[in-house]
This record gives structure tokens, C-alpha cells and sequence, in this order.
């Protein structure tokens, strides 16, 4: 239904292996991972143009243009006349090695006439001069991306402007600019990026390609470590709304909009100051809405590919906002749709094989969802729930513990609720869980435990003939003492086994 | 993949009018909470779990794989979900007796390793037996001394075999039967004789139970000559002495394999308050109960 429409989506290389192609992918990831610990997670996004669509990116094999070739090659743009086009793809290609982007920032005004012909009248050479700025932001070298700073005001300028295709050229290109460093940042906000931005959306209402470049942008802004003081703009600026309205995926466009749009809200969402306007808002029903949407879909099985990535910011952003505060008041703040838990647990078993990550986010998404809440407690017995999240108790990385954290929400509200969970059939699925290797799990399975015998003789009765007292005895001989002291505990609570003697 | 979440369907298509959480049949909550009031209960009870509604900060570890995700499709190293799977990992079982912590990938194999070693363990010389029935046999031979006045008179050694109902008036004699009528080998791993009191080995159980001070009511029965058992582990201390013993011990032919012991009934029985020794089936003394012994270990 929904086709992931990427910006630039680079197919693998034909003359790469695959097992060549897949050892370099999991070292990128390995990388990645070792990026985010060190708090130094940072992507750009590269264009591909039309005139670059025969699979010759900027790495082609041809030899790397000298200094000399290069300031040629700016001479060539002060020329003008029909050949001015044929230099600018010139350079821009050129500019696709890193190392003659570091030549060309060095030269004398170079910069200088490429901003020149950005801002100048001849709407071509804005668009290719724009090209190469785009080619230039995608630079790993962090001085390439200084030199670019003459160039924001007309990016930002640009925002505002009628032609859709620019102004997304002109987005992406400020979006790699954005996660630099703190200077340009702060220079971009003195320039007045966010009311741009959002003017940007709204001028350009009906393109999701352009929603989908500016909550990209937004999203490089947000990620970044100094956001506090970004997000009061963001607020002030009514860009919320717009993301907000921006997260229903499209049948013609995919899911690309969308996605940045979620990504924006999950990462507003995890600021305080931002999670009650948010919710004011009615961010929770919304994203609540989509969620279900889209758990219809992978429901059904209709192509999986690309929808995690939507999906996890939504749940984040629901996760969180849950989380916040105090309990939501007013009409239409909370989350009302029932269907959502349906949602979390297809997430939950339907990626269990292909991103558990996101089977356990959505499952602490549950979780928030049920702590403390009677009705939602409630919806999860009456909804046969209890035994889907059984069936996913065998597995680790985080997703049992936050079941029996979800069941252990259930249980603790009291006798009617432990009764209907023992029903479910929650006792035989604990007597194994106690018996496995985390401490956590066996902990979190002794407290849920707890609460089920405590809660009326009739579920420890039936504990007790299901043969769970040995499996609590057998803990009495463990080596941590907490788990010890709560087996005993429970063993106190049961009533004797009558002694079948064989 | 479609058969998967069938029963999660008919509630995602379902008229929204009608899921909304008002409809909703709510439960009544305990008005007090039931598990912090039980009765009898001096003492606050250990337990500290409670609802709690978890906020999670943007950089949080739990983040790492989606941000990663994030960033893999952001640089163009997005690939079909095929390449990418990286399934959920089973939790392992782990043998919680204190000191064992062995590791198992399925719940079979936990049960299997549970019920080998740490069921059916006798309390008093700690060996593994496999059923309770012969744990039964064995508290009753080894450890029950009206059994050994009872034995004088009558034939009480049952066959080992469910269903036979057979006695025999000796260890000797039982196992006879067993190899004759029921094709037992001789030397069948839990059918050991205990053997009667010797003079010299009374002393070797002395130092032994010095070594032993877990086994205060009958220091270790000996083991057997069986030192391959694995439940035996812990006695091949003694096993091996035993061993030495068998060598030196004439007359052993009709009880070949059988290690003689020392027959400390009469001081294990001063010492041993008057009731079986049958462990119940559900408190079992696990190996590492066995290893904190301080006391030398003789050559394994």
C-alpha cells in the first residue's frame, strides 16, 4: 500500500558482493552504534539530481580534478552563455569528492561567485548554483560546511518562494548544514529558521515532498545537544500542529513525510517543557490513530518493508507523552481508541523477528499505557490480550521483563484482575519464567507472582496443583538473597499440598 | 505471517464507535490493596514492584536500535527487512540452586538437568537418585534403621522394578533376581549394597566426616564404586578412598562392585532424630549446598 519513497535511495552497487555488501553494512552500523554512545550521531541526506540518475553517483572513477582544473571551472560560471550549465555539472561533480571540496573552499572567491549566482537573477543558475551547495553540505569536513554559511540567508529566503522542487533543494541542503555545530546552528537561528520553516510548510501545504525536507530539517535541529533552547522557538512558531497533521501516511506519496514528521514529535517529546503543550494538542490521539492505522496494515501482512521506521517514532512519542505528568484532562487529550492495544501487540509479535527493539518499545508503550489505569487494565483482560503477551514471555533483550511489567500493571489493581489473568492462563507461563537465567525476569516473575496468590485462595489453590510450590522452593537454595526472601514469602502465602504418596 | 495476528484483527477492524475505552467493562480495583495486607504478616513484606509509567530520555540506551535504524536510512544504508532480521533471542534457563547457575537454551533442558541432579537427592548422603520411588527404596535401605531390624526377620528388599512386587531378604539376593528375572546388569548404578559395619573403615569415616561438616546426621554414605554418576560428584572424595577399599577388602567377590562401607547405623542413629529420611520430593539439596565444605577434598 504505502511505498517507502527514500530521497535518494542508492541501490547496492552492482559490482559489490553481496557478502561483501552486507560485512560493510553491519561495520556502517557498528560505527553508528559507537556514534550515538559517544553522542555524536549525525546524518545528512544527499540528493540525487536528475542528471545524476544513471547510477554515476559523485564517487565516479574518473580522475579527481587539480586546483587548477577547479578554479577553471569557477572561471567558467562568470562567463555565462548556454555552456554555463555544462560548468556548473562540471563542478558539481567535481565538488562530489571530498578532497575537491576542500580545494574549493581555499580558493579565493569561489564561494563567493557561486553565492553570487544563488542570489542573482537568472533562476537557472540559482537552481544549479543551489545544486552545488547541496553537493558541498553533504561534506564530511566540517569547514566545508562553515563556508557554507554566506549562503543560508538566500537559502532561508528561498523558503518562501513558489517553486516546490527548489525549495526542497534548498531545505535538504540547510538540513546537513544544521547538525555542524553549535555556531551555525545559532547563526541559523538568528536567520530565523523555525518561522521560516514553518512558513515553508504552509506555503507549500499540499507537497508532502517539501513537509517531508522541512521535519527533516526540523529534525537535524532537534537532535542536537543544545535543543532546549530550540525548542521555546519550535513552540512558539505553531509548528506542532503542522507535524502533527503531517503524520498520516499518503497512498500516492508513502510514507516518507510522515516518518520526519514523527521523528520531530518523538524527539520534541522527550522534552518536559514540550510534552504538555504536545499533549494539549492532542498529539496522543493522533499518533494513537496512526498507530492503529498502521498496525492494521502490517496486520494484514501489506508490505513491511520501511514501516518500522514510522512506527518507532510513534510509539516513542506516544510512550513518553503517557509518561508525562499528570493524568490528561480535557477532551480529546487522552488516547480513547481501544484498538491501539491491538496495534502495540501486533508491533510486538509482528517485528519480534526482524527488530525486536521494536517489539520492546512497544511493549513499554503498553506498559504506560496500563500503570495505574483501572480502565486500561481492564481493556487489555476484555480485549484476550493476555494471551499474546504470554506467548511472547520466552524472550529476552528486555521484551519479557516489560510483559510482566504490563501484567504485573494488570495485577496489581486486584482480585477481579488476577482471577481473570489467572484464567489466561499466567500461572504455567511464570512457573517458567522463574526459571530463567536474568535476575530481573525471575524478580519482576516473583512479583507478579506475589500479587496473583495473595489476591484470593483461589489462584494460589490452583498454583499449588499446577506444581509451583517446588519451583518456589528450589529458589530458597538461590544465591541472591532478594530472590530468596520473596520466594519464602510466597511460600508462606500457600496453602500446604496435600502429600500424594506414590 | 498473516495467520500470526488473527485473533488481533477482528478488534483493529472493529467500528471505532465501538472501542472506545468507555465501552469498556471495567473491573472493580481492591479498594486495599490486597498484598500488603496479609494476614499473619509482621513483617513488611520484600516485594517492590509497583505500576510505574517509565519516561525515557532521547539518548537512552533502549533508543540505540531504532536511532540506528534512524541514521542507516538517513545515510542510504537501508535494506530490505530480509537482510536486516536480527531475530528475538530466547531467554536461557538457568539452574538456580546455589553454586550450580548451569545454563540451558530450552525449558526441556533445564527440567532434564533439574531432575537429574537436584530432585530426587537423598539429605542425608546427598546422592541423586532418578525417581522417587527409588529415592524411597534407598532412604529405606540405607537410612532407616528399623528397615535393618525389620530386614533381620523378614524379606523386606523390594525388586526395583515398578510392578514386581517381589521382597527378598537381601541386598544379595535382590540383586540376583534382577539380573536373572529382569536382565539387569551387575552393575546396575542404584542398586548399591550398603554394607555392614568394618572395623577399619570407622576411623576413614571419622576423618571423612570431619572433611563433611554439612553431614553431621550420617556422615556421607559412602559412595559407590560408581564414580562416573554425576550426582555422585561430591562423593568421590569418598568414593575414591572406597575404592581403595574394595582392592584391599577380600572376600568381595559375591558383592563385586560394591564398596564397602562402614556401617555407622548405630552412631549415625544416636545422632539422627527419629524420622525418615525421605526427603520430600519437593525440597531437594542441590550440589552446591554440598560445595561449601571446608575440610580437605581427597584426590578427585
Amino acid at each position: 500500500m504505502w511505498r517507502l519513497k527514500a530521497v535518494g535511495h542508492k541501490a547496492r552497487p552492482q559490482d559489490v558482493g553481496l557478502d561483501e555488501f552486507k560485512l560493510k553494512r553491519r561495520e556502517q552500523e557498528k560505527a553508528l552504534r559507537q556514534a550515538r554512545r559517544d553522542q555524536q550521531l549525525v546524518s545528512k541526506r544527499l540528493l540525487l539530481h536528475d542528471d545524476e540518475d544513471d547510477g554515476e553517483g559523485p564517487m565516479d572513477t574518473r580522475a579527481i580534478p587539480s586546483r587548477e582544473q577547479v578554479v577553471e571551472l569557477v572561471r567558467g560560471l562568470l562567463i555565462g552563455g548556454e555552456k554555463r550549465v555544462c560548468q556548473f555539472r562540471e563542478l558539481r561533480r567535481a565538488l562530489g569528492h571530498p578532497e575537491v571540496q576542500l580545494i574549493f573552499i581555499k580558493l579565493e572567491n569561489s564561494m563567493r561567485v557561486v553565492v553570487g549566482l544563488l542570489s542573482g537573477l537568472d533562476d537557472q543558475c540559482r537552481v544549479e548554483a543551489g545544486k552545488c551547495l547541496h553537493t558541498l553540505s553533504h561534506s564530511p569536513h566540517p569547514e566545508v560546511g562553515m563556508a557554507c554559511l554566506s549562503a543560508t540567508p538566500y537559502l532561508l529566503t528561498y523558503l518562501s518562494g513558489q517553486s516546490a522542487r527548489f525549495t526542497e533543494l534548498c531545505l535538504y541542503t540547510l538540513g546537513n548544514l544544521c547538525p555542524e555545530n553549535e555556531l551555525i546552528r545559532k547563526k541559523l537561528l538568528a536567520q530565523g529558521i523555525i518561522p521560516s520553516l514553518a512558513q515553508c510548510i504552509q506555503n507549500h501545504s499540499g507537497t508532502l515532498a517539501v513537509l517531508e525536507a522541512a521535519a527533516f530539517t526540523l529534525s537535524q535541529l532537534l537532535q542536537a545537544k543544545d535543543v532546549e533552547q530550540i525548542i521555546p522557538l519550535v513552540l512558539a512558531s505553531g509548528l506542532a500542529p503542522h507535524l502533527m497533521a503531517g503524520l498520516e501516511p499518503d497512498a500516492e506519496y508513502g510514507i516518507g513525510a510522515a516518518t520526519e514528521c514523527a521523528w520531530c514529535l518523538h524527539y520534541l517529546s522527550c522534552s518536559e517543557t514540550c510534552s504538555s503543550v504536545l499533549v494539549n494538542q492532542g498529539a496522543l490521539p493522533r499518533c494513537s490513530s496512526v498507530l492503529v492505522t498502521v498496525g492494521g496494515a502490517v496486520a494484514h501482512g501489506e508490505s513491511l518493508e520501511g514501516l518500522e521506521l514510522l512506527i518507532w517514532p510513534l510509539l516513542r512519542c506516544v510512550g513518553n507523552l503517557l509518561a508525562h505528568g499528570d493524568v490528561c484532562q480535557g477532551e480529546g487529550v487522552c488516547v480513547t481508541d481501544c484498538r491501539l492495544l491491538a496495534a502495540l501487540c501486533v508491533f510486538a509479535q509482528g517485528f519480534l523477528h526482524t527488530h525486536p527493539a521494536l517489539a520492546r518499545e512497544s511493549l513499554w508503550a503498553l506498559n504506560n499505557l496500563t500503570a495505574d489505569s483501572a480502565v486500561w487494565c481492564s481493556a487489555v483482560l476484555c480485549s484476550g490480550l493476555v494471551p499474546v503477551l504470554i506467548q511472547l514471555m520466552p524472550f529476552s533483550q528486555g521484551i519479557n521483563s516489560m510483559v510482566l511489567r504490563t501484567l504485573g500493571n494488570v495485577a496489581h489493581k486486584g482480585t477481579a484482575f488476577c482471577l481473570q489473568l489467572a484464567q489466561a492462563g499466567l500461572l504455567p507461563s511464570l512457573c517458567a519464567t522463574l526459571k530463567m537465567a536474568e535476575t530481573e525476569v525471575v524478580t519482576l516473575s516473583l512479583e507478579v507472582l506475589y500479587l496473583l496468590v495473595a489476591s484470593s485462595p483461589q489462584v494460589a489453590d490452583e498454583f499449588v496443583q499446577l506444581k509451583g510450590l517446588p519451583v518456589l522452593e528450589m529458589m530458597l537454595f538461590n544465591s541472591e538473597e532478594s530472590l530468596r526472601l520473596r520466594a519464602s514469602h510466597i511460600i508462606d502465602q500457600l496453602p500446604q499440598p496435600v502429600v500424594q504418596q506414590t | 505471517m498473516l495467520g500470526q495476528h488473527h485473533n488481533l484483527i477482528p478488534l483493529l477492524e472493529s467500528d471505532p464507535g465501538k472501542t472506545h475505552i468507555n465501552a469498556v467493562p471495567a473491573l472493580l480495583s481492591d479498594t486495599e490493596p490486597k498484598h500488603l495486607s496479609v494476614e499473619g504478616d509482621a513483617s513488611k513484606p520484600p516485594f517492590t514492584f509497583r505500576p510505574q509509567k517509565i519516561r525515557l530520555n532521547k539518548d537512552h540506551e533502549f533508543f540505540e536500535d531504532g536511532d540506528v535504524h534512524r541514521h542507516m536510512y538517513l545515510q542510504d544504508l537501508a535494506t530490505s527487512a530480509t537482510q536486516d532480521a536480527q531475530p528475538a533471542k530466547v531467554c536461557e534457563f538457568c539452574c538456580h540452586i546455589s553454586g550450580c547457575s548451569q545454563r540451558f537454551d530450552t525449558l526441556e533442558g533445564y527440567e532434564h538437568h533439574y531432575s537429574t541432579l537436584h530432585r530426587h537427592v537423598c539429605a542425608t548422603c546427598r546422592r541423586c537418585l532418578p525417581s522417587a520411588r527409588l529415592l524411597d527404596i534407598h532412604i529405606q535401605e540405607w537410612h532407616d534403621s528399623l528397615f535393618t531390624v525389620m530386614a533381620q526377620k523378614q524379606s523386606m528388599y523390594q525388586c526395583l522394578v515398578e510392578g514386581c512386587n517381589l521382597k527378598f531378604s537381601s541386598s544379595v539376593q535382590r540383586k540376583d533376581h534382577l539380573i536373572r528375572t529382569h536382565s539387569y546388569p551387575a552393575d546396575f548404578r542404584f542398586d548399591k549394597a550398603k554394607k555392614n559395619k568394618r572395623v577399619k573403615e570407622r576411623s576413614r569415616v571419622a576423618e571423612r566426616s570431619s572433611g563433611m561438616e554439612v553431614c553431621e546426621e550420617g556422615a556421607g554414605r559412602p559412595g559407590t564404586g560408581g564414580s562416573e554418576e554425576p550426582c555422585e560428584v561430591m562423593d568421590v572424595s569418598q568414593t575414591s578412598s572406597s575404592v581403595a577399599d574394595v582392592s584391599q577388602t577380600p572376600g568381595s567377590g559375591s558383592e563385586r562392585g560394591h564398596v564397602s562401607a562402614p556401617s555407622e547405623a548405630p552412631t549415625a542413629s544416636s545422632q539422627k532424630p527419629r524420622y525418615t529420611y525421605r526427603v520430600p520430593q519437593s525440597i531437594c539439596f542441590g550440589q552446591g549446598s554440598v560445595r561449601g565444605f571446608r575440610g580437605g577434598r581427597r584426590k578427585k
